[in-house]
């Protein structure tokens, strides 16, 4: 059992994947069980999914409700008509996440789809976004995480949720259609126009957080960048007439050519047509930079390996991100090749998430998340460790460094809940023996012996979830 | 704010109060540089995002703010004065009444030494206190108070706090504490894992101890809540905890929410809410630390990490900008001022044609405060606190 070939099975299993209940099916060629597993993530499990213009429609929808809700229909409040205002999606696509994480044979295509979708961050902390969160992963993500980066980009950039989310929606041409419009009823109104240019938001986060890295030029991810304030404006100059189709009065086509700034713009040095067509050129050019190679190749060294990835290794992936024209297939088969992604001791912590899903799958619960009561439980667990799904704080994502987690109260709210799981769960099941069917020999001896001599069933279960080699990956 | 959070935010308050009963900090040392620096309490409050300072305090005497910033220089009811040139967003109401009790400084025109736009470094320049992105990678807090004397109200750690020692951290949770055998047990697992084994160690001094159990049982403000939500309800327990004899000698407070790119001046938009929020967070604190006779010992520090364009952008909200503004207050404070060296608004006395110019370096105000309150040397002011800022003097602010 304890042969290198069980290491690797282990490693596969938790640093890869998101952890497995047995390391039997690994074990023949834990490289092989990985690299197969490279494709487009699986389709999403779970009921009440919407699709993107399903989203839209009930945005519409929604809409409607609070125009309604300003005069009830008699005999009714408000409130009534407000009821349940997203709700429902919000559930299904929380609860989708979870049941697909923790069902999935491909855990290491789920844990690239979950990454990409914290590179591509939207969020439900910004209203708008409300019931486009989960159909943005579905459509914009899962279907792209193995493809090109800029086919990646692309339909991340363009996806109502993205333009939802960082404003595009509303910026418009200073010398657009739409602009001169609103200015002349603005004036017959006598009153300030609503829109009167360029919002920079998804601009600057694109540049900054998608593809080159923030201008600093010295950040974690090293030297990177390299675009200035008028790359901004201008880039946002590009962006406008990009949003969202069929709502808030527009043509219906994901570009609607009134918002647009008319005029060629210079991004980077480089000049492009007014027009359509000049998003993709600029986002084609941003996926071929050296920056974003390097950029991109650092943020999957991190989020594998160590907070601190050894530089060969960054390296390594940033040079065939280049060769190989941002094919992602072949950044992760990079990795997976490299020996410096195999150091047996674990660099990084689970994030709330990854515990809370890797749990489910070591406990074999994957089933129940279905279950509304079950389903609550988990979603409130992640909560209260410190990270709300589909509400990230910031455009930036959850953080990916160890210490961003390691907080006393967030090591203390993770025990509250194991201790919770394992009340519950602990009596179903010999922790000692799922210890070492699912750790094999990555299993310490200090752990190994905290867990045979505990009290019972269930502190054995909270001390093999609390573990180091559990929590650490 | 988001409808479909309320019954979450609701049962997050319940949680606070039931975990107020077990917090405590008796078993942690906080031992001082002599018994008044000791005494004295420090509270940073970051606000994430990038507070447009224009909007939170409105220069309604220079002659070109009306016309630079149209709508946006208009309020649903009229701005609070404070002198001839500044006055508050009408929103921040509580704070106003700090400022004509003398207990308010506002502090205008002031910025980090960076000078890019963008909120994740300008973050990280705030936080670590250097010079530019990246340089440092603990906290300026964090350095200047040493081991075991900061408290984060969050899981998680913010970035401020951090230092050569462990930080502790609050969070208000609805779980039951786990037994003591099992913790026991624990520190017996984390034997060979630095990190697990003191993250542990201080979350277990903070609920395990008996004493302050009963007398957090006791504190009268955890009792009803109040407006400000869940960043108020943290406020509260922050000066509960900063109240103690031997509580922490400094708390920082995080409230994110605004980057306000568009809509910024809708009565109940999201900037609206966001003062709202922290005027409400700000006088719970006044009153926790009044309640724990901490008050007359605290300076409370409000910051952001950059501030926003002075002209409105296409979508009737600010882009990122740089110059802003700050809050300093507390019982120790010399208040009833504004501190600003004006720039002037219009278009050729702003940076880069564009934002507020920053007059003010915010490390004064920081040096000013941790030197003449928390009593940190000079020599270390100038060399790990905030390396590489000694043509930077501290600005008094105490009384």
């Amino acid at each position: 059992m304890a042969s290198s070939t069980s290491v690797q099975a282990a490693l596969a299993a938790h640093r890869f994947g998101l952890g497995e209940a047995s390391l039997t099916t690994i074990q023949g060629d834990p490289q092989a069980w990985l690299l197969a597993q490279i494709g487009p993530a699986d389709a999403a499990r779970g009921e009440g999914l919407l699709t993107t213009p399903q989203a839209l429609d009930l945005i519409r929808a929604e809409a409607e409700k609070r125009r309604l809700a300003r005069n009830p229909p008699p005999g009714t409040t408000a409130e009534q008509v407000l009821a349940n205002h997203y709700r429902e999606t919000i559930v299904a696509d929380t609860r989708s996440r979870l049941i697909t994480a923790a069902a999935t044979q491909r855990p290491f295509a789920e844990r690239l789809q979950l990454f990409w979708a914290n590179h591509f961050t939207v969020s439900l902390t910004k209203g708008g976004v409300r019931g486009l969160v989960g159909a943005f992963e579905r459509d914009a993500i899962r279907p792209h995480i193995a493809g090109s980066f800029e086919t990646l980009l692309r339909a991340a950039s363009t996806h109502p949720a993205m333009l939802r989310y960082l404003d595009n929606n509303q910026s418009a041409g200073p010398h657009s259609r739409v602009v001169a419009r609103l200015a002349r009823r603005a004036q017959e109104m006598q009153e300030q126009p609503r829109i009167t240019g360029l919002n920079e938001n998804l601009a600057r986060e694109i540049l900054e957080l998608h593809t080159l890295g923030a201008d600093s030029g010295r950040g974690p991810e090293g030297p990177r960048g390299g675009y200035t304030q008028a790359d901004v404006t201008s880039f946002a100059a590009v962006l406008t007439g990009w949003r969202p189709a069929g709502l808030e009065g527009g043509s219906g086509q994901p570009f609607d050519v009134a918002w647009h700034e008319p005029g060629r713009k210079t991004v980077l040095g480089k000049s492009y047509p007014e027009g359509p067509d000049a998003l993709a050129q600029v986002l084609h050019d941003l996926a071929h930079h050296p920056s974003t190679a390097r950029f991109l190749a650092t943020k999957l060294a991190r989020h594998f390996v160590a907070d601190d990835p050894p530089p060969e290794l960054v390296d390594a992936l940033a040079k065939t991100y280049l060769r190989s024209d941002g094919q992602l297939a072949e950044v992760y088969r990079e990795l997976l090749k490299s020996p410096l992604a195999w150091n047996p001791a674990p660099a990084k912590l689970k994030t709330p998430e990854e515990f809370v899903v890797s749990t489910v799958r070591l406990l074999g619960g994957a089933d129940r998340i279905g279950e509304r009561g079950e389903f609550a439980k988990l979603a409130a667990g992640i909560v209260a460790q410190g990270q709300r799904i589909h509400a990230t704080p910031s455009p930036a994502g959850w953080p990916d460094r160890a210490e961003e987690w390691l907080g006393p109260e967030a090591v203390w709210k993770r025990i509250e809940w194991a201790t919770r799981v394992a009340d519950r769960a602990g009596r179903f099941v010999d922790a000692r023996a799922l210890a070492s069917a699912s750790l094999g020999p990555l299993l310490g001896d200090a752990s190994q012996r905290q867990i045979e001599r505990a009290a019972d069933g269930p502190q054995a279960l909270a001390l093999l979830l609390m573990a180091p080699e559990f929590q650490r990956r | 704010m988001d409808k479909s959070f309320n019954p979450e935010r609701r049962r997050l308050m319940r949680a606070a109060l039931c975990a107020g009963a077990t917090a405590s900090w008796t078993t942690l040392s906080f031992a001082g540089n002599g018994a008044a620096a000791g005494a004295n309490r420090f509270v940073m409050v970051v606000l994430r995002g990038g507070m447009d300072g224009l909007s939170a305090v409105p220069a309604i005497g220079d002659p070109d703010f009306a016309a630079a910033r149209g709508a946006l220089g208009q309020f649903a009811s009229p701005a609070l004065a404070l002198d001839r040139m500044f006055a508050l967003n009408p929103n921040l109401a509580q704070l106003h009444a700090m400022y004509a009790r003398g207990e308010l400084v506002v502090v205008h025109a002031v910025g980090l030494p960076y000078r890019e736009r963008s909120h994740f470094d300008a973050q990280q320049v705030l936080e670590s206190g250097g010079t530019r992105p990246y340089e440092l990678t603990s906290g300026w807090l964090g350095r200047a108070l040493g081991p075991g004397k900061g408290l984060a109200l969050n899981t998680a750690v913010p970035l401020v706090l951090r230092g050569p020692g462990v930080i502790d951290t609050w969070a208000p949770s609805n779980l039951p504490d786990p037994s003591a055998d099992l913790v026991a047990r624990l520190e017996r697992m984390y034997g060979n894992d630095a990190a697990l084994a003191t993250a542990l160690a201080r979350a277990k001094a903070l609920h395990f101890d008996s004493t302050m159990m009963a007398a957090m049982g006791e504190a009268p403000a955890a009792s009803s809540p109040r407006p400000g939500g869940n960043f108020a309800l943290l406020a509260q327990r922050a000066a509960e905890f900063l109240s103690q004899t031997n509580g922490p000698q400094a708390a920082v407070l995080e409230l994110g929410g605004w980057d306000s790119h568009a809509n910024q001046s809708a009565p109940n938009g999201a900037l609206a809410t966001s003062l709202r929020t922290l005027d409400a967070g700000m006088a719970a604190l006044r009153d926790g630390l009044v309640a724990g006779a901490a008050w007359k010992r605290s300076v409370v520090v409000v910051a952001t990490e950059f501030g926003r364009e002075v002209a409105i952008n296409g979508t009737q909200g600010t882009d990122h900008g740089t110059g802003g503004a700050a809050l300093v207050f507390g019982g120790a404070v010399k208040g009833g001022r504004v501190v600003a060296d004006w720039p002037g608004l219009a278009k050729k006395d702003r940076f880069e044609g564009r934002d507020l110019r920053t007059t003010t370096d915010l490390r004064a105000v920081l040096k000013g405060v941790l030197a003449d309150h928390l009593h940190v040397a000079s020599r270390s002011l100038d060399g790990e606190v905030f390396p590489g800022s000694e043509a930077v003097r501290g600005i008094a602010l105490l009384a």
